[in-house]
């Protein structure tokens, strides 16, 4: 194993986590940057962005270029991606450090609460990104799933009921009971994304794999 | 003596499309073409016997092993080599490293065992001069003697190629037969292709697939001799024949039930596999 991880980690779309980590932490410096850090009313929000940004650069982890020439190799699929996602969590671990230190102390959100759900969103885009290759028959997946966590992102806050509102300020009272829900959504993503680690031996009768003639 | 691989019954569908039906086979040592017309089945029956995908139904063995079961399909991959229809690299990589990193997933752990191990599949496949040089600055024959080395390392017992000489100009196709050949020897090499020619000079058995099933399978003679007395020229073109093109020589070269008194002429393994499709329902163009 150890022996995969230099050329693993060679292998690893590096840009798009800078390109979503560079904008996330733009995001998280916005109030700062506005005159807005001392209020702190879009402080919530904009870490949120930052979260989502940095969940968006992660979901082209999983892209491969090389999956189909070590398609039938005797390493299993999810040492291989669970070594990429072992060098991910050092990374992402600093990156959510720093973009919660742009934002000032007085006015930073609880930190477990906002944690769940930034890890929440990059558990979504990993496990997308493994379903996608588990299920599907694609290089880059990336790009789909992406698209995917962002409309998810959008419609998430306008179509979710009242009672089980995620996305709420600070000071709401509803804050803890959102933060069990995040948990509990956290704790169903990555049930997901782990059981999407694995190859397949038999077909699942739902597979929409396309023919490789594309029929 | 044992096949190599032994495959009865596969299937698989792909929504309402079935791609596979009932695919019964049985591999030994040596070069076997599989030929068949485009969405014939050829690389989805590759791909279920390279284990990248599994079938909805049947069974078969590679070596004794089980590929059903996580031990088995381990097993099976331990011993097979696979070269893609479309083989993808690291682009950044140099051949000499993706060869390596695909060595280590093979695992070939012993790191001077298997750096000798590249460098010699990278001079059999006739990269040795450029094994440093990045995947992404050589030709595109350069990259599939890449693929090939990919599947070659580690001495497999059982290599699945599909379609390694598309895009190839003339002289790489012949080396790449070359390649072929010496990979066939003590080992069971599987060759999917549109290509005849390569049929006719490489495998020892052939292979016909057509809407999923099997349509032939024999040796390239046996293929070649079902055109045998269906072959024919003539001034005009034969509105009987199933296929007929002019030659070279302005007569046409007819294939199918000829007319009596006709000019026959010897078959090739083309007339044989074209005939065979028709047989089989597929349409024959030429």
């Amino acid at each position: 194993m150890a022996q995969l991880l230099r050329p693993v980690a060679r292998t690893l779309p590096w840009w798009t986590l800078a390109a979503g980590g560079g904008l996330g932490l733009l995001l998280a410096a916005a109030p700062r940057l506005t005159g807005d850090g001392a209020s702190g009313g879009s402080v919530p929000t904009a870490l949120r962005a930052a979260a989502l940004a940095f969940a968006l650069g992660a979901a082209f982890w999983l892209d491969d270029p090389a999956r189909h020439t070590t398609a039938a190799v005797p390493a299993r699929r999810a040492l291989r991606h669970g070594l990429r996602l072992a060098l991910l969590a050092p990374v992402a671990a600093l990156w959510w450090t720093a973009a919660l230190l742009l934002v000032p102390q007085p006015v930073r959100p609880p930190v477990a609460g906002i944690t769940v759900e930034a890890a929440t969103a990059l558990a979504l885009a990993l496990t997308g990104a493994a379903c996608a290759v588990h299920r599907g028959d694609g290089t880059r997946p990336g790009p789909a799933v992406a698209g995917f966590l962002l409309v998810t992102a959008v419609l998430s806050p306008l179509l979710c009921p009242e009672d089980w509102a995620l996305f709420v300020a600070p000071g709401d009272e509803r804050w803890p009971a959102a933060h069990d829900r995040w948990a509990v959504l956290l704790g169903v993503v990555l049930v997901a994304g782990a059981a999407c680690l694995t190859e397949p031996l038999r077909r699942h009768r739902l597979r929409r794999l396309r023919s490789p003639s594309g029929t | 003596m044992t096949p190599t691989v032994s495959a009865s019954g596969l299937s698989l569908h792909f929504g309402r499309t079935r791609a596979l039906d009932d695919v019964s086979l049985r591999l030994s040592p040596g070069v076997t073409g599989l030929l068949g017309p485009n969405g014939a089945g050829k690389t989805t029956l590759l791909r279920v016997l390279a284990t990248a995908v599994p079938a909805d139904r049947g069974a078969f063995t590679v070596l004794g092993h089980d590929p059903a079961t996580s031990g088995g399909r381990q097993e099976v991959r331990r011993r097979l080599g696979y070269l893609p229809q479309t083989p993808g690299f690291h682009p950044d990589f140099s051949a000499f490293e993706f060869v390596d990193y695909v060595a280590i997933l093979k695992e070939l752990t012993d790191r001077t065992a298997r750096h000798r191990e590249v460098r010699r599949v990278l001079d059999e496949v006739g990269l040795g001069d450029v094994r440093g040089k990045r995947v992404k600055k050589l030709s595109g024959g350069m990259r599939q003697r890449v693929a090939l080395a990919a599947a070659l390392v580690g001495d497999p017992e059982f290599v699945v190629l599909d379609e390694p000489t598309v895009g190839l100009d003339p002289e790489q196709r012949m080396r790449f037969r070359e390649l072929i050949a010496r990979a066939g020897e003590g080992r069971t090499v599987l060759l999917s292709t549109h290509q005849t020619e390569d049929v006719a000079m490489l495998c020892h058995r052939v292979v016909v697939l057509a809407d999923g099933a099997v349509r032939f399978d024999g040796t390239p003679a046996e293929l070649t001799a079902r055109a045998a007395g269906r072959v024919w020229s003539s001034a005009e073109r034969d509105a009987g024949a199933k296929a007929g093109w002019r030659t070279g020589t302005g007569s046409f070269r007819n294939v199918g039930d000829p007319p009596a008194g006709a000019d026959l002429l010897e078959p090739t393994l083309e007339d044989g596999y074209l005939l065979t499709l028709d047989g089989a329902g597929a349409e024959v163009t030429a």
